[in-house]
C-alpha cells in the first residue's frame, strides 16, 4: 500500500469520469444502506417485531438526539442529512475493516465533499429558517469588523471538519497497516478493535458537529458561542442550554479529538 | 494526500442521492409508522382519558345514589317508625277501650245478676214470710173474726169514697134483673151478718141487691163480695196477697 492508495486510486474510467476506490467503495457503502434501509421497513405494521424495532429504535435516537440540539420544528426538516451523515459516516469508516477495501473517509476528496455539503446545508437552512436578509445580517454582528472574521470562521471549521475526519481514518488505516506489516498476523487485531471504536466516534463527532453548525446558523446567537467552544476543545460544562439542551456528549467526546489533531 | 475534484464531486452526488434513498426507504416510512403509532397512542390515551372521567363521573353519580338512597332508607325507616308508632298506640288504645266496655259490660251484667238473685232471695223471702204468717193467720182464724171482718166491711161501704161508689154502682147497673151479689166467706154466715152484708152493698150500689153465700177456706177469715165486675175485699187472704203484691213492686 502506498500514498496512491491511502488516497484512493483510479480503478476505471467511466466516460471521462476517473472512478476511483473511494467512488466505487462509496457505491457499494450505498447499495449496502439502500438495500439494508428496504430490508428493515419492508412491511412496517402496527405492531413491530424485530426487524422493524431495529429500524424504528436507529430513527427514533436519532430524532431524538437532533431533537436535543434543534428546535422542535425544524427536527424533521434537517433529520435526513444529518441522520445519512452519521449513518455514512460511520458504515464508511467501517468499511476500512473489510479486507481488501479502504474506508472512503480516509479520502480527503469524500471528506471534503462531506464538509462541502455541511457548510452548504447550513447555510441552506440557516437562509429557510430565518431569511436570507436576516440570515446574511448576523455576520455583521455585534460589529462590523467581525464580518471577516466569521468568514474565516466559516471557512475553517469546515476545513477542520473535512481535514479531521480525512487525518483519523487515514492514520487509524495506516497504523493498522504498519502494524501489520512489522509484527504479524493477529497484533493488529486491538488495533482493529480500536479502529470499531474510533469509527463510531468520528462519525459522531462529524453529525453532531453539522447538527451544532446548523443549529447555530438557525439560531447564530445562541449557538455561535458553542460552536467556537467546541473547535477549541475548551467546553468542559454543557453546551448553551437554550441553543443545545443535550450536547454534553459532543463536547466531551470532541475535546479528545482535538487534542488528538493539535 | 491528494485532492481529486472528480471524486469529490462524485462523492457529493453520491451523498446526496443517498439522502434521497435513506428518506424515501428508511426515514419517511418509519417516522410515518411512528407518527401513527404516536397518534393511536394519544387517541388511545384520550379515550383513556375520557373512559376514566367517565368512570369518575358515574362513580360520583353512584355514590350521590348512594347517599341518596341511604337517605330515603332512613326516611322510610323513620317513617315506618312512626307509624308502628301509630299502629301500636291505635291498638293498645283500642285494647284498653275494648277493655273498658268489657269491663263495663262485665259489671252492668254482674249488678243485674246480683239485682235479680236479690229479687229472687226477696221474692222467696217474702213467699216464705207470707207462708208463714198465712200459717199462723190460719191459726188465729175464726168465724167471730169473720164476723168481725164483715162488720168492718159494711162499715167501709157506708163510708166508701165517691169513685169507688161510682164504680160499685155502674158495676150494680150492669147486672142483669134478678142478678145476685156473691159472697165467699171463709166461715159460714149466719143470717144476720148476710143481711147486714146485703143492706151494706145495696145501699153502696144503689139498688137491691140479694146475695148467695159460699164458704172459701182460702181466704183464711172474712169475706170476699162479687159484684158484677166489681169485688169488694175484706179477708185475710186477700190482703195478704195485696201486701205480697206491692212488696213485689216494691
Amino acid at each position: 500500500m502506498n500514498g496512491g492508495e491511502l488516497n484512493g486510486g483510479v480503478l476505471f474510467h467511466l466516460g471521462p469520469l476517473a472512478i476511483s476506490d473511494t467512488v466505487l467503495t462509496t457505491w457499494g457503502v450505498m447499495l449496502l444502506l439502500a438495500l439494508a434501509a428496504m430490508l428493515l421497513t419492508y412491511r412496517l405494521a402496527p405492531l413491530p417485531k424485530r426487524r422493524q424495532t431495529i429500524a424504528e429504535g436507529l430513527v427514533a435516537v436519532i430524532e431524538r438526539a437532533i431533537g436535543d440540539v434543534l428546535p422542535a420544528d425544524a427536527v424533521r426538516r434537517v433529520l435526513p442529512f444529518i441522520a445519512s451523515l452519521w449513518i455514512f459516516v460511520l458504515t464508511a469508516n467501517l468499511a476500512g475493516l473489510i479486507p481488501g477495501l479502504h474506508a472512503p473517509t480516509r479520502d480527503l476528496s469524500a471528506t471534503a465533499a462531506l464538509a462541502a455539503l455541511v457548510f452548504a446545508s447550513t447555510h441552506w437552512y440557516g437562509i429557510r429558517a430565518k431569511g436570507l436578509r436576516a440570515y446574511l445580517r448576523h455576520y455583521a454582528q455585534p460589529s462590523v469588523i467581525l464580518l471577516p472574521f466569521h468568514i474565516i470562521s466559516e471557512l475553517t471549521r469546515t476545513l477542520a471538519l473535512a481535514i479531521r475526519l480525512f487525518g483519523n481514518i487515514m492514520s487509524l488505516e495506516m497504523a493498522a497497516l504498519l502494524v501489520l506489516l512489522i509484527a504479524g498476523f493477529l497484533v493488529p487485531v486491538p488495533l482493529l478493535m480500536l479502529h470499531v471504536i474510533e469509527a463510531v466516534v468520528q462519525a459522531y463527532i462529524f453529525g453532531i458537529l453539522a447538527l451544532i453548525y446548523i443549529a447555530g446558523a438557525i439560531e447564530p446567537i445562541a449557538s455561535s458561542e458553542s460552536v467556537e467552544s467546541i473547535d477549541s476543545g475548551a467546553i468542559t460544562e454543557p453546551l448553551n442550554a437554550d441553543a443545545a439542551p443535550g450536547v454534553p456528549p459532543a463536547a466531551a467526546v470532541a475535546n479528545p479529538n482535538d487534542k488528538e489533531e493539535s | 494526500m491528494q485532492f481529486d475534484w472528480t471524486t469529490f464531486v462524485l462523492e457529493v452526488l453520491n451523498f446526496l442521492v443517498l439522502v434521497w434513498i435513506l428518506k424515501r426507504f428508511l426515514y419517511r416510512p418509519v417516522l410515518e409508522v411512528l407518527d401513527a403509532r404516536q397518534a393511536r397512542v394519544q387517541d388511545e390515551m384520550a379515550q383513556a382519558a375520557r373512559l376514566q372521567q367517565e368512570g369518575a363521573s358515574l362513580r360520583q353519580q353512584y355514590e350521590e345514589r348512594l347517599a341518596h338512597w341511604a337517605q330515603e332508607r332512613e326516611q322510610l325507616r323513620q317513617q315506618l317508625q312512626q307509624e308502628l308508632a301509630q299502629q301500636r298506640a291505635a291498638g293498645a288504645a283500642g285494647i284498653r277501650q275494648s277493655l273498658a266496655d268489657e269491663e263495663a259490660k262485665a259489671r252492668v251484667r254482674n249488678a243485674a245478676m246480683t239485682a235479680s238473685h236479690e229479687a229472687e232471695l226477696v221474692r222467696l223471702a217474702a213467699g216464705e214470710a207470707y207462708r208463714n204468717v198465712a200459717a199462723m193467720l190460719g191459726r188465729l182464724a175464726s168465724p167471730p173474726l169473720t164476723a168481725s171482718l164483715v162488720r168492718l166491711l159494711v162499715e167501709d161501704l157506708a163510708g166508701l169514697p165517691e169513685a169507688q161508689r161510682a164504680s160499685l154502682r155502674s158495676a150494680a147497673e150492669k147486672l142483669v134483673a134478678g142478678a145476685r151479689a156473691e159472697v165467699g166467706s171463709a166461715h159460714a154466715l149466719d143470717d144476720e151478718l148476710l143481711r147486714e152484708i146485703a143492706r151494706g152493698v145495696s145501699a153502696a150500689a144503689g139498688r137491691d141487691l140479694p146475695v148467695t153465700v159460699s164458704v172459701e177456706p182460702t181466704l183464711i177469715a172474712g169475706v170476699r163480695v162479687a159484684v158484677g165486675e166489681c169485688l169488694l175485699h175484706a179477708n185475710l187472704a186477700d190482703e195478704l196477697a195485696f201486701f205480697r203484691h206491692q212488696d213485689g213492686r216494691g
